[in-house]
């Protein structure tokens, strides 16, 4: 008797343990964000909100971040390094072919390390429960060549040429820039008298993502007008308010807009 | 058989059962509210819990519902997050925990040879906030208000800036309004395992459900504080601002996660441990021979229910946690691996060496080993970081905890419901229902999680409203659910198998599975006494060794077999050899709990809907009520005025300086250290953790009031003490006074830390330090008060001739309390004072 409970309740547990921790500690240990010998890994930050992905690409040297959104661009066949943090709510960082997730907490930074084999496209998506929209926070996710991956940076770093004040940048102005940075957009232009103080995606590149709303909507021509019509029926209880106040054609107006930034 | 009118029994034994009857008996109409009874309330509690379970069940199905098709639109996401939150609430707090609480309350006494448990108002006190609690709850769900951030309300979602509505605010007081009867129910099941086991039940004679149940309690008491006290601080922080969980004002959310696992994790063993107790009650029976390794078996809960402690970790190891706090609590969760492989190696040898026979409970039990096995092995999967961080908050993970969950207590609960339903009703169940009822729940519930797993690896994660037909998960997604109405089918079946059996049932034996526990021992269905005599009892097998026990117990042949002292009465036994100590005389019937639980559900109303100032007065009447309750005892004439005992008989419990009741007040400040060092917890977390704390280079505290109020407080606890060493010489001359003089100097702390507080000058809306320090003042402020009005109380006690030296209990039990407080005052100075200012503040 006394061999069968010792062999199967200490013996067989210990056992299996053991074998599991030789496997997993080097594993593990292979995700911390360590050192590296050579270089030091792409950085990349990425911020939660409900219910959306902000992405930065940090700028050297006094240079401004590139910031996009619910788009992460990285370089292939090298650890890439995620300093991850919240907006609002707990969120969570996870690219499942990519391997582990990491909680986005406000408040605090904190590092996963990464890494795509080889160029592709992968999912993205929030794993903490972070409220109505939790469901509909995706992120596209794009593995480049590290010389694809430089020209698609540079392109965003290099400054934009100013923007034209034309009917549909002025509606702009009045109807969403309180909440939408678009880079190089005529700070006269913006009219601000919006209560909350809700930051919305920044749309400086929105013409070249390939998804609207964090993956609720495929990017296409008309999409945007038409998720500013219908937002919250394509993603009910997201952040951005209903635009039944503004006429259809100054949406269309606007979303035509849009669709042209693109570096 | 119902024993009054055995033709057998001589006239005396019959005066003996009718009067043991009229003593007990539960009133009937209105006056069914104030029953105090262990049985009756343990049914009660069961029976609530199973209507829960079906709550919990339906919204199981409706979330089934929606997930069996891609993009469904049978639910809106607002309604499924309200759907998923409730559905893991009401499982685990209004299910899980109380139905088991039930089945210990219903058993315990049956089990060590007790007439009841030893605060049968408490019981009753816990049931009434359970049912009202579980009542507040769920009636958010029909008022379209309930909390829809997931069972485990991590902050910040679920404070006032991201919850704005009420949700949370019923999730909070609802809990912990519930949670109050699980405390109730922990204490007086530790305390009636300790101090009421009949003559002779050493504690290694004790049956192996009771060291299960005590090990459960006991992780009641010390595991459910750290939640009330998150859920205290998130309640201020939604109505008041007190930035706790808010980076921005010094706080951090992540200690509401650690707050929150600190207890969730050793819940998830508070749920195991009684259904494990059922398998180790069953096997032997139906195995046919006594458990081998008994002591095993104990060492092994006693371990699992340390290492409990240590695990709650592992449900953040994607939060950023440090890389040596991951791997130890990564290799301690392996380790809870080497208890549960002790245990059920245990049941298998004693299955392998015993000669089996094979029932409708059996089939449950080995429906428990199939299932908790898987679960048990997932668990140690999970154990592995760079395998959680994988599928943590993935459908495999939802999987795993149905499986270690339903496995772990579901089974083995439905197992018990088989095996006692002939003790509680006196008939037999059919065995044919059963068996479809158990295929059905057995299949659908594999058809329904098996395949979660890989849903899960698939990439799907938990709490997703819907999904897309492109991720390829429509058919897993599909077969879950069908396996889900299969097992609510099942479900129906096993409820109709009940109902029916009331009536239809064949009338049961004395003894229907031949088992060895004393909980047979008695008439069917049971008395409200248990028992007419009180057996002296050496086996760890009553029935298999003492077979003749269950006749001469009912002719009255054991101990404590006299009643026209008209009291009820239980032993009162030595905790670790079961020696007699003393006559535990019980309080009978009574409207107080009901009356203390009704003006509590009105103070959890109206902060509902934030009328503060009625929660302040519905606060104030609770706590006349439970005063009030607590008048009548010692030599009040509704307790015991009349100490005689039959010759030969140990004294009554109130006139001893021991009893149970003493044993009471500490296993409650058991619970009541847990709050303490949970405060302490969140003062040194945030301190050293929350990035924004912001410590001032000076306290802000007065030191000489704080060391004044200190004082006044020292010299209550030694002028108590020196009134209970004269009570102890049957001394009580100055009693009165010497209580007199003790409330005053409790009055005098408490005006002095009112002072501290004022002087103070804190901003406990700005910032986490201050109002940190103000909810610490508070705690202290309030037991300081407590002290003193008990200590009022007892001189106005011994005026009415309650309290002397011939009924000298509550004194020593009011020590304790200052004792308590003593400690707590003077480690909070250290605490808030001395280490911040030798530190010197923040930079």
């Amino acid at each position: 008797m006394l061999r069968w409970v010792l062999g199967g309740g200490v013996l067989l547990p210990v056992l299996s343990i053991v074998a599991l921790l030789i496997f997993a500690a080097p594993t593990g240990r292979g995700m911390l964000p360590l050192p590296l010998a050579t270089t030091d890994p792409e950085r990349i930050e990425v911020i939660g909100h409900q219910w959306w992905w902000e992405v930065r690409y940090p700028g050297e040297e006094g240079e401004p971040d590139v910031v996009t959104a619910n788009r992460l661009v990285m370089p292939a066949g090298e650890p890439v390094d995620f300093r991850v943090t919240s907006e609002d709510v707990i969120h969570a960082f996870w690219i499942p072919r990519l391997g582990g997730k990491r909680d986005m907490v406000p408040g605090r930074f904190s590092t996963i390390r990464l890494e795509a084999d080889a160029p592709g496209v992968f999912g993205g998506q929030c794993a903490e429960f972070c409220g109505a929209q939790h469901t509909g926070m995706q992120l596209h996710v794009e593995a480049l060549e590290r010389d694809d991956y430089d020209a698609w940076l540079d392109e965003r770093r290099a400054p934009r040429e100013s923007i034209e004040k034309g009917d549909a940048a002025r509606a702009f102005g009045e109807h969403c820039a309180a909440c939408h940075r678009v880079a190089g957009f005529p700070d006269e232009l913006v009219v601000d008298d919006t209560e909350h103080d809700i930051k919305g995606p920044d749309l400086s590149d929105i013409g070249s993502r390939p998804t609207l709303g964090a993956g609720v909507l495929p990017m296409e021509e008309g999409a945007i007008a038409y998720w500013l019509q219908f937002h919250q029926m394509l993603k009910p209880g997201n952040r951005m308010p209903p635009h039944n106040h503004i006429e259809t054609e100054t949406l269309q107006d606007i979303g035509a807009w849009l669709e042209t930034l693109a570096p | 058989m119902s024993d009054t009118k055995d033709a057998s029994l001589t006239p005396d034994t019959r005066q003996l059962h009718e009067g043991l009857a009229r003593v007990w008996a539960n009133p009937r109409g209105l006056g069914a509210l104030t029953v105090v009874n262990h049985t009756t309330l343990g049914l009660r509690f069961m029976a609530t819990g199973a209507v829960f379970f079906l709550i919990g069940g339906l919204l199981a199905m409706l979330i089934r519902t929606q997930l069996a098709f891609p993009d469904n639109n049978f639910m809106s996401n607002e309604t499924y997050n309200q759907v998923f939150t409730m559905h893991g609430t009401v499982m685990m707090f209004l299910f899980a925990i109380p139905i088991l609480e039930g089945l210990a309350i219903y058993m315990i006494p049956k089990m060590i040879g007790a007439r009841d448990l030893v605060c049968p108002r408490l019981t009753a006190f816990g049931y009434f906030c359970y049912l009202f609690g579980g009542i507040i709850l769920t009636a958010s769900l029909f008022l379209d208000m309930a909390p829809s951030s997931g069972w485990f309300m991590y902050t910040p979602l679920s404070s006032g800036e991201y919850s704005p509505g009420s949700g949370s605010d019923f999730w909070l007081l609802g809990i912990t309004f519930v949670e109050i009867s699980a405390l109730s129910a922990g204490v007086e099941l530790v305390v009636s395992i300790l101090r009421t086991r009949t003559e002779g039940m050493a504690l290694h004679k004790m049956p192996l459900f009771a060291w299960y149940i005590l090990a459960m309690a006991l992780m009641i008491v010390v595991g459910f504080p750290p939640l009330i006290l998150g859920s205290i601080l998130l309640e201020l922080e939604r109505a008041t601002g007190m930035p706790f969980f808010d980076p921005a004002g010094g706080g951090d959310p992540v200690l509401w996660a650690h707050l929150f696992w600190l207890f969730g994790h050793p819940e998830v063993y508070i749920i195991f441990l009684p259904g494990a107790g059922i398998v180790a009650t069953l096997i032997p029976v139906f195995a046919r021979r006594p458990i081998v390794g008994y002591g095993w078996v104990v060492a092994a809960i006693v371990i699992m229910g340390f290492v409990s402690f240590g695990l709650w970790v592992h449900h953040m190891f994607t939060l950023g946690i440090p890389q040596l706090a991951t791997a130890f609590f990564s290799a301690a969760s392996m380790l809870v691996a080497i208890p549960t492989g002790i245990q059920l190696f245990v049941w298998l040898s004693t299955l392998w060496l015993g000669r089996p026979i094979m029932s409708l409970p059996m089939l449950w039990i080995l429906g428990f080993l199939v299932i908790f096995v898987l679960g048990g092995l997932t668990g140690v999967m999970l154990a592995l970081v760079p395998f959680n961080w994988q599928v943590h908050d993935t459908h495999f993970v939802v999987a795993h905890m149905h499986y270690v969950l339903v496995g772990g207590m579901l089974f083995p609960l439905l197992a018990g419901l088989y095996y006692w339903l002939p003790q509680v009703s006196g008939r037999m169940p059919s065995e044919r229902l059963g068996k479809w009822s158990f295929w059905l729940i057995f299949l659908g519930f594999n058809l329904t999680f098996l395949i979660m797993h890989w849903t899960g690896l698939l990439g799907m994660r938990r709490r997703v409203f819907t999904y897309d037909t492109a991720m390829g998960w429509d058919i897993y997604n599909l077969i879950s659910s069908i396996g889900g109405f299969m097992m609510a089918g099942g479900v129906a079946l096993l409820i109709i198998d009940v109902a029916l059996h009331f009536r239809f049932g064949k009338p049961a034996p004395q003894n229907p599975w031949n088992a060895d526990g004393l909980e047979w021992a008695m008439p069917k269905p049971p008395t409200p006494y248990n028992f007419v005599s009180l057996p002296r009892l050496e086996t760890r097998n009553p029935l298999w060794d003492v077979p003749e026990l269950p006749r001469t117990l009912l002719e009255g042949r054991h101990g404590l077999a006299t009643i026209d002292h008209g009291r009820r009465e239980t032993w009162g036994s030595d905790p670790l050899t079961g020696k007699l100590r003393e006559v535990v005389h019980l309080p009978t019937n009574s409207w107080w709990p009901l009356l203390a639980a009704l003006s509590l559900a009105v103070v959890c109303i109206s902060l509902l809907v934030r009328l503060y100032p009625l929660a302040a007065v519905a606060t104030l009447i609770a706590v006349g009520f439970l005063l009030r309750w607590s008048w009548e005892n010692g030599a009040h004439p509704k307790a015991a005025p009349d100490a005689t005992v039959a010759p030969g008989q140990p004294p009554l419990h109130s006139r001893t300086m021991n009893g149970p009741g003493v044993w009471t007040m500490s296993v409650s400040h058991l619970a009541n250290g847990s709050l303490y060092l949970s405060l302490l917890f969140g003062w040194f977390y945030l301190w050293t953790v929350a990035p924004e704390w912001r410590m001032p280079e000076t306290s802000p505290l007065s030191m000489p009031l704080l060391v004044a109020a200190g004082l006044a407080l020292t010299l209550g606890v030694l002028l108590l003490a020196k009134l209970v060493r004269r009570l102890r010489r049957r001394h009580d001359a100055g009693l009165r006074a010497g209580m007199n003089v003790a409330a005053a100097l409790g009055a005098l702390q408490s005006t002095l830390l009112i002072g501290v507080v004022w002087l103070a000058e804190l901003a406990p809306t700005e910032s986490a330090h201050d109002a940190t320090l103000l909810v610490a003042l508070l705690y202290v402020l309030i037991h300081a008060l407590l002290g003193a009005l008990l200590c009022l109380l007892q001189g106005l006690r011994v005026g009415y001739g309650f309290v002397s030296a011939e009924v000298p209990l509550e004194p020593v039990v009011v020590l304790r309390l200052w004792y308590y407080n003593l400690v707590v005052y003077w480690s909070l100075f250290v605490a808030i004072w001395v280490i911040p200012t030798v530190l010197g503040g923040a930079p």
